[in-house]
């Protein structure tokens, strides 16, 4: 955990570095008398160098309170790739193939992504949320869907 | 019968009105018996739809989840030992052992009636404290509203975290999220980069879409958490007999004074408030030793306690606009989004709205003893409906829910974005209610310190010249700084073994 912290402390001082540089970039556009469109940033910007270095030294000097092991499971790293690939690739679909096509496949794809192998479940479970989603949030509420291209 | 009590009455029960609670009640009870589904989960998700519907029908909707969430938690631990909110962990302890004796339907129905108890105590001194506390802050200027907002926002970084620097860095991160965008008092554009949908900002509809269902998408499409045991036993004599309900009425008040007490504390949240009822209970209990060996005092000072909570964290939510917990953020997002903005100035402009607020969490109490009472076997069943199903559909409401915000896929990648971030958070440690906080509360804690400094002429001892802001600041760092120097102090002063 200790080495963690270390890490983290330096993507946080290295990010609070990058925000410095944003801000001091801001435009100069101010009211007379009024503080302006950079001193909050800069004050944000002050208050995470300050933690992050304080992360840092406590890791480095001091024994750590935290009692949690925290660490990053292999597997769950791997599907959440799948999940944002398919998802992008649903996002980016969607304007073509439309929400009624492209969404019962979408689903399917999750269910079987995550262990279902239960064919007749899948097929009524997929059709049956896209309708339902479609009618509250098209019909009900007036959100309109992407249509598609193909249609 | 212009008295804006009875006009805010007349308007909750309107059918769509109603129709809105028992629909909240209804998700609630699924959302909270539903190990792995969080109330916030159900509340970020019921979000969307609130943009489509009046302001009270939302409150009446999200007040129903609120209320029944805390109910259904614990359905789910007297049953199967899981509680389904962290609130209901304390009631898995006798509720539990008194459903392995065959007394599930009598500890269900303590249960629920418990949790009514608790919901209308809290209630009541909701509606009682409230326009006190919003009387006095009506006071409050800009220097004492900037040192409350900044109050609120240190004791939820610090209380009950593992590390009070990750909390405050989690909170400082979302404040820096919460800079882009056009610049409040000047609406000069910052950190857009020269794109159109980030000067809008970043809405915080998709960042808490993100930050609490993704994550759980995460853990639900690894398997992780699928594994829910079963319970098959038949559910039989939900209504408890009025003499042994007499006699938890007191077990049920100190859980609900608890309840509302821990809940008015912003940060503290209810795993804390259920755990202290619990224990206080136990203690002022005459069969204290049967605790957690399937005693009904434990499942009623607990329950009372987890439903009290929320009428408790909803005081400094209406009346200061400070979250109590990641639920009544929620709820101050949904309020946000109609453009009522919570806090002592609700209370004189808008008393029909606030006076709705305190009927429609009523109407959610009586919705959900009724619902939760009537229909209590089929809940057992639905208990058995396994994630591989729920996961996919919640995915596509999530993604419909923040494309329908501005017909746009950016608030949906910006969703996707933020679950990212929630996951790393939650793996190393860092806690995501500070950010949400921070998400919510950051453009008018940078409003407030601006135009303290304007009007003081940029002279930063405005802070400390007014007797309650320098309170509310020094508190702050107390807050903070407490945690990291007493075990030094305690270490220090510690006689050795």
């Amino acid at each position: 955990m200790k080495r963690v912290n270390i890490l983290i402390a330096f993507v946080l001082l290295v990010f609070a570095g990058y925000y410095a540089w944003l801000t001091a970039a801001l435009p100069d556009r101010n009211l007379p008398n009024t503080m302006g469109i950079d001193f909050f940033p800069w004050v944000l910007c002050a208050a995470l160098t300050g933690l992050s270095l304080l992360l840092l030294i406590k890791s480095l000097f001091f024994k750590t309170s935290e009692t949690c092991m925290y660490r990053v499971e292999w597997i769950e790293i791997k599907e959440m790739l799948i999940f944002l690939v398919l998802t992008v690739a649903y996002l980016q679909a969607l304007d073509y193939l439309g929400f009624i096509i492209l969404t019962p496949v979408y689903i399917a794809t999750l269910m079987i992504g995550s262990g279902s192998r239960r064919w007749k479940e899948i097929a009524l479970i997929s059709l049956l949320t896209t309708v339902g989603i479609y009618f509250f949030f098209d019909k009900v509420f007036q959100v309109i869907l992407p249509g598609g291209k193909l249609l | 019968m212009n008295d804006p009590l009875f006009t805010a009455l007349f308007e909750i029960l309107r059918f769509e009105n109603l129709l809105a609670s028992f629909a909240g009640v209804t998700f609630g009870l699924f959302i909270g018996m539903m190990p792995g589904l969080t109330v916030s989960l159900g509340m970020v998700l019921l979000l969307p739809l609130t943009y489509k519907i009046s302001a009270i029908t939302s409150v009446c909707l999200l007040l129903g989840l609120y209320a029944s969430g805390m109910t259904g938690g614990s359905f789910s631990a007297v049953l199967i030992n899981i509680p389904g909110t962290p609130s209901a962990s304390a009631t898995a302890l006798d509720g539990h052992a008194m459903a392995q004796q065959g007394r599930a339907g009598e500890a269900l129905g303590i249960a629920v009636i418990a949790s009514f108890f608790g919901g209308v105590f809290g209630l009541i001194c909701l509606w009682v404290a409230s326009p006190i506390i919003a009387r006095v802050a009506l006071n409050f200027g800009a220097p004492e509203l900037f040192a409350i907002v900044l109050l609120g926002l240190t004791l939820i970084c610090s209380f009950g975290q593992e590390s009070n620097i990750k909390g405050l860095l989690s909170g400082i991160v979302g404040l820096i999220i919460m800079t882009v965008g056009l610049d409040p008092m000047m609406g000069t554009p910052r950190f857009t980069f020269d794109t159109v949908e980030l000067q809008a900002g970043i809405s915080f509809l998709p960042a808490m879409i993100g930050l609490f269902a993704i994550p759980q998408i995460i853990r639900g499409l690894s398997g992780k958490s699928s594994v829910i045991p079963q319970y098959d036993e038949k559910v039989t004599g939900v209504l408890p007999r009025l003499r042994n309900l007499v006699k938890l009425v007191k077990s049920m008040f100190i859980g609900s004074a608890i309840g509302t007490g821990v809940g008015a504390i912003p940060g503290t949240g209810g795993p804390i408030g259920v755990f202290l009822a619990y224990d206080y209970a136990r203690k002022a209990s005459k069969s204290g030793n049967r605790f957690g060996k399937g005693e009904p005092e434990g499942v009623a000072a607990p329950e009372a306690a987890n439903n009290a909570v929320a009428g408790g964290a909803l005081i400094p939510m209406l009346t200061l606009g400070i979250p109590g917990d990641p639920i009544t953020a929620i709820l101050l997002g949904a309020l946000l989004i109609h453009g009522l903005i919570p806090g002592p100035l609700l209370f004189s402009q808008n008393a029909h709205f606030v006076y709705a607020v305190f009927w429609a969490y009523l109407v959610a109490n009586i919705m959900n003893i009724t619902v939760s009472l009537s229909t209590i076997k089929l809940w057992v069943r639905v208990l058995k409906v396994p994630e591989r199903i729920l996961i996919p559909i919640i995915v596509v409401v999530c993604i419909v829910g923040t494309y329908g915000l501005r017909n746009t896929f950016f608030d949906t990648a910006i969703m996707l974005a933020f679950g990212i971030l929630a996951y790393f958070m939650n793996k190393y440690g860092f806690p995501i209610v500070p950010m949400l906080l921070a998400i919510v509360l950051g453009p008018s804690l940078e409003s407030h310190l601006r135009m303290s400094l304007i009007l003081a002429d940029g002279d930063w001892t405005v802070f400390f010249r007014q007797p309650i802001s320098l309170a509310f600041i020094l508190l702050a760092v107390v807050t903070f700084f407490g945690p990291l120097i007493l075990p030094a102090i305690r270490s220090r002063f510690k006689k050795p073994c």
